[in-house]
């Protein structure tokens, strides 16, 4: 996307419009699936129907008869790495000789028309032996007899934490609780149009959240040189970790390659449910140990996550589940062990959250169960056992920033709440359906607490590339920021342009669209962009003020336009790191595995028809730590969003699994939030800066998914009294069995 | 999707000639749901006629005090009309409470009454399903049952029909009209769904070749009030979980009409005729409101995953009827 804006005073703290904002209200944005050239034609994948088994042949003949078809590719075909993965190369560009997931990508046929390609793809005949489905997450990972799904054993990683000795306490309180697969939803499915390049070559124009990790990935596989595969960022349509691993990328460039044409793909809605990883579900077991005052003395927990068919992002899934699974709070003594499985279930990896949403839930759960145990408001609970700056997380890892829980917690219990119904239907449980006009409704208040890492962990080589151009156009200074950094809706776009205003002056900035033609920018997850790119353009910029302050000093007199006319351009590109973390300890987790740590906190109101177990949540508070607010505006809409997607783990949002296979691949039957469901919200974004980062700020896209589902849930439970382990809750959880 | 020939017919008359000349086609109305079904391979049709030009739009009022509401009269236009919104205010609150303004905007009269099932397994070619594939199976048995009926369901079909509009309709005792080569039908709307027995793919008495041509609407019964509710899983745009529609009339403390039709629990708009019996002359009291919705219940079979919707449906038929009365009362 190319912005150019010319109005003053849009830098850093400004609530600078987003160039993308209007065109997408109006449906004018140009998303990846608007892409168009005219002599392309269209690719289609065939997918394995079964969720596990042996592929004994495959035969393209009916599809390469059928008219218009140009090409009918097999992993036969795939010239090079015949497998690609963002952790471990473990998942087939198209399958081998086993399928491992129900829509794992079998066969790509191109053709002149997307119908066509459609029906040749399922001309295509393969013979399956279909073999037993490994599905149930605990027998993957501890029944000896059970069959292995992969090539490596099924525990794709154990991370334990050890901490301290003492496992007793005089209250004790013990919970199991299970996190549903949750979908990223985004609104945009998988599409790109691959285009084969006269140097043989391809140009990739596609929505992804990280260019050059699926440059890396893809040119193995075409077996071609990375500088031979050029991708370009095209409109996204939300990514909330779904777009991290590859999906049409290598196929789209395949057949173009083999086609000499452009090809395009799009998934529809159905194929996007098998086109992308899920959250994680989750199996916790957790057991707290505190003393009658309600302070914290142990933590035990067996946290399990299904991570499906292939690896994806699932060690560092596991990795966050176990170094945040007893929250933000200090405690002596841990012991927490945490499991990735592989299963023949959907592959699982990157949203919103990553791993701390699933521990998120049963360590706020658990806190909820000991504040009663003890006699204790939630929030004195918490507060009780907060951390603070130079608090030490279980990993052992200083808290060296501000980290101000307790006194979150106090201003959020401070907020006044909501007054009692008015009895308008769209404010009650069941809303315009008249299910309830007030009679049976009781509110329930409760608090959620959620940390989450931001940036990249665990030793990870985490930095992003700017380049930054200071030049003359029309006369008039002008800059031109040059990044990698995808923009996937979160507003990066707007926060690199108002980085360059602040850093050099110039009021007129133009954000060049993405490409690998300039360096790595990272992935657009973990909360890390304006960290990480933030910085990068920051640093680009300062080099700019130096080479200028160079020239000014030799050329006393000299305007900055004057020097940029007699001079020409000053570029500089700088790559910026933020400060190096270090793997976890295998066996006892301790080590200082992140860079920077944020807090949400959030209280939820809710009203309950408990007759019917209808749920309305009436208001969400939050506070939030941002460490220094960018941009207001796409900051409040992080916050609501992060707390609408929080919302809809808690009370409705799951991917249906049964026997590996997934049951409601489409937005008729994967419910999520409507305007109806999402409440107002009360925001106070704090700004306590962190030292470590630029400007001080703190990553703000996430913490807020993990604070809401535990907050809504918990006050479920004041409304109703039930116990509800289970995320999504239903009416059924809640009233009727 | 498969190639089909596409008509457009200008006239009734046309549209009957037309479809009793090809077997296998399918009127087209807003093509919400038909789109969908050819999408997914699940009605294979050689021939789509498009009915939208039809002159069948109007919304009549008849000589008895009745209503005429033709067969392409559009689901939004329908819950907003005023002969609607003044005489069958019920009928226009289970539009609206049904899918999406969008939607509503397309959606036909005609085709919402012969909308099919939105059972997972329906959907899912690869799936077992006896109504997509007679003899194949049913998947939903033992897989997600949770949205399936527990009235009137069969060893071979759990699916539920998914209306709103004719759960209302089925309580308004409307009349469907069709209009074949073979002339003109009146149908009962509470006749014009099957049960699903063996034959689940068998789903109306409607004749290939039929067009619905319009519903009718007896007078609305004087001094009654009525109501829609509907509970389901998020606040809005989404299916039934359970859904009562309900018209009620209480003279001196005792029910002299009732009218009860349930959703989301049965293959077709369920009208609830025990539970009907049971009010009939009984006292206008919560206890008669509970003993009515088990008279209906006792016939539920329930599976593990839509247990809980006997209970939903007895409490949603218990506090409709409750709203009613205070209402009538109030009145
Ligand atoms: C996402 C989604 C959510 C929805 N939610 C709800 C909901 O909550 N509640 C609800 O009630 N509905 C809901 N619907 C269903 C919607 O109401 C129906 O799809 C719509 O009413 C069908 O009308 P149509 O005119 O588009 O039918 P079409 O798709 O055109 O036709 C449906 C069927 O009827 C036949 N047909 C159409 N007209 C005639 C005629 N005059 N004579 C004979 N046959 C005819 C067609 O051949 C076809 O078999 C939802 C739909 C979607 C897609």
């Amino acid at each position: 996307m190319t912005s150019t804006d010319t109005r003053t005073s849009q830098g850093i703290g400004q609530s600078a419009p987003r160039p993308d904002g209007t065109l997408k209200v109006t449906g004018e944005f140009a998303y990846s699936s608007d892409l168009w050239l005219e002599d392309m034609v269209w690719g289609v994948t065939l997918r394995s129907p079964h969720p596990a088994a042996r592929i004994r042949s495959i035969d393209l003949g009916p599809a390469l008869a059928m008219p218009g078809v140009l090409a009918v590719l097999t992993h036969e075909d795939v010239p090079g790495e015949k497998h690609h993965g963002l952790e471990l190369r473990d998942q087939p560009v198209l399958a081998v000789d086993r399928v491992r997931y129900q829509g794992e990508p079998v066969a790509l046929v191109a053709a002149d028309h997307p119908e066509r390609a459609r029906r040749a793809a399922a001309a295509i005949v393969v013979d399956y032996e279909v073999t037993e489905a490994v599905t149930d997450a605990r027998r993957a990972a501890f029944d000896p007899a059970c069959p292995k799904v992969g090539e490596r054993g099924n525990i794709l990683r154990h991370q334990p934490v050890r901490v301290g000795s003492v496992f007793e306490a005089p209250v004790v309180v013990t919970g199991e609780y299970e996190v549903g697969m949750q979908d990223q939803a985004f609104l945009g499915p998988e599409s790109g149009l691959a285009v084969p390049a006269e140097d043989g070559g391809v140009d990739l124009y596609v929505a992804t959240q990280w260019l050059h990790v699926d440059r890396d990935q893809i040119a193995p596989c075409l077996g071609l040189p990375a500088e031979k595969v050029r991708v370009s960022l095209a409109g996204v349509g939300g990514a909330f970790g779904a777009r991290e691993d590859l999906s049409m990328q290598v196929h789209a460039c395949l057949l173009a390659l083999r086609t000499g044409r452009p090809v395009k793909m799009v998934y529809n809605r159905e194929e996007s449910f098998f086109g992308h990883v899920h959250r994680h579900p989750a199996w916790m077991r957790y057991e707290h140990g505190a003393t009658r005052d309600g302070r914290l003395i142990y933590v035990k927990a067996e946290i399990l996550l299904d991570g499906g068919a292939y690896c994806s992002s699932s060690p560092a899934v596991v990795g966050n589940a176990a170094s945040l699974g007893a929250g933000p709070y200090e405690v002596g003594n841990v012991e927490i062990d945490a499991y990735g499985v592989y299963t023949n279930n959907p592959p699982c990896g990157a949203m919103r959250g990553f791993g701390a949403v699933q521990a998120c839930f049963a360590y706020e759960s658990q806190m909820d169960r000991l504040a009663e145990a003890c006699g204790l408001s939630p929030v004195e609970l918490r507060i009780r056992n907060a951390v603070s700056q130079g608090s030490r997380l279980i990993t052992g890892q200083l808290i060296d920033s501000p980290a101000p829980l307790a006194g979150m917690l106090a201003e959020l219990e401070a907020f006044p709440l909501p007054a009692a119904s008015d009895g308008d239907l769209r404010e009650l449980p069941g809303g315009v359906a008249q299910t309830t006009h007030g009679e049976g409704v009781r509110r329930g208040v409760g608090y959620g607490v959620g940390i989450k890492n931001i940036c990249f962990s665990e030793g990870f080589d985490d930095y992003s590339t700017a380049r930054v151009r200071l030049e003359l156009a029309g006369g008039e200074p002008h800059v031109l920021v040059h990044t990698a950094a995808a923009e996937v809706g979160q507003g990066l776009v707007t926060v690199q342009a108002q980085v360059a205003r602040t850093e050099l002056g110039v009021e007129r900035v133009t954000v060049a669209p993405a490409d690998t033609t300039v360096g790595s920018a990272g992935s657009s997850s973990a909360s890390r962009q304006s960290y990480v790119t933030g910085g990068a353009v920051k640093t680009a910029c300062e080099a700019v003020r130096e080479r200028l302050a160079e020239l000014a000093a030799a050329h006393p007199g000299l305007t900055t336009t004057a020097l940029l006319q007699r001079f020409g351009p000053v570029e500089e590109t700088r790559e910026y790191r933020h400060r190096p973390t270090f793997p976890m300890d295998p066996s006892t987790g301790q080590g200082d595995s992140h860079t920077q740590l944020a807090l949400c906190v959030h209280r939820a109101v809710v009203d309950v028809d408990v007759e019917l177990g209808l749920v309305k949540v009436v208001e969400l508070a939050a506070v939030q730590d941002v460490g220094k607010v960018l941009n207001l505006l796409a900051l409040e809409g992080q916050i609501h969003g992060g707390s609408a997607q929080g919302l809809g783990l808690a009370l409705m949002e799951e991917v249906l699994v049964a026997d590996g296979r997934l049951r409601n691949p489409s937005f008729t039957d994967y419910l999520i939030p409507t305007i109806l469901d999402m409440p107002p919200m009360k925001v106070s974004i704090l700004e306590n800066p962190d030292p470590a980062a630029p400007y001080g700020l703190r990553g703000a896209g996430e913490p807020p998914t993990l604070s809401t589902t535990p907050a809504v849930v918990a006050a479920v439970r004041a409304a109703t009294g039930r116990a509800l382990s289970r995320v999504p809750i239903r009416p059924e959880h809640i009233a009727l069995t | 999707m498969r190639p089909f020939t596409y008509l457009r017919a200008p006239d009734v008359a046309t549209a009957v000639r037309a479809i009793s000349a090809e077997p296998g086609a399918k009127f087209i109305g807003g093509g919400t749901n038909l789109v969908d079904l050819l999408r997914e391979d699940i009605e294979q049709p050689g021939t789509v006629i498009d009915i939208t030009g039809l002159p069948l739009t109007g919304v009549e009022e008849l000589p008895d005090g009745g209503i005429r509401i033709g067969a392409l009269v559009r689901n939004s236009h329908l819950a907003a009309h005023r002969l609607v919104t003044t005489r069958y205010p019920m009928l226009s609150q289970a539009i609206l409470s049904g899918a999406s303004p969008q939607l509503r905007n397309m959606a036909t009269t005609g085709g919402n009454l012969l909308q099919r099932t939105r059972c997972l397994y329906f959907y899912d070619g690869a799936a077992a399903c006896n109504k997509r594939e007679p003899g194949s199976g049913c998947d939903a048995i033992g897989g997600f049952n949770r949205q399936h009926g527990v009235l009137g369901v069969s060893d071979d079909c759990l699916a539920t029909h998914p209306s709103d509009m004719c759960v209302a309709l089925a309580a308004l005792d409307a009349t469907v009209e069709t209009r074949s080569e073979h002339g003109v039908r009146r149908i009962p709307l509470v006749d014009l769904h099957r049960l699903p027995g063996t034959t689940p793919h068998r789903e109306t008495v409607l004749a290939a070749d039929e067009l619905i041509t319009a519903i009718e609407l007896p007078p609305p019964p004087s001094g009654a009030v009525s109501r829609y509710r509907k509970v389901r899983d998020r606040a809005s745009y989404a299916f039934a979980l359970v859904s009562v529609a309900a018209v009620l009339k209480v003279r001196d403390g005792s029910v002299s009409t009732v009218r009860l039709a349930l959703g989301g629990v049965a293959p077709k708009p369920w009208r609830a005729y025990a539970a009907e019996r049971a009010l009939l002359a009984a006292p206008a009291t919560e206890e008669s409101f509970t003993r009515a919705a088990e008279a209906e219940l006792t016939a539920a079979t329930a599976r593990p995953g839509n247990a809980f919707k006997i209970e939903l449906a007895r409490r949603t038929i218990v506090a409709t009827l409750r709203d009613l009365l205070a209402e009538g009362s109030a009145a």
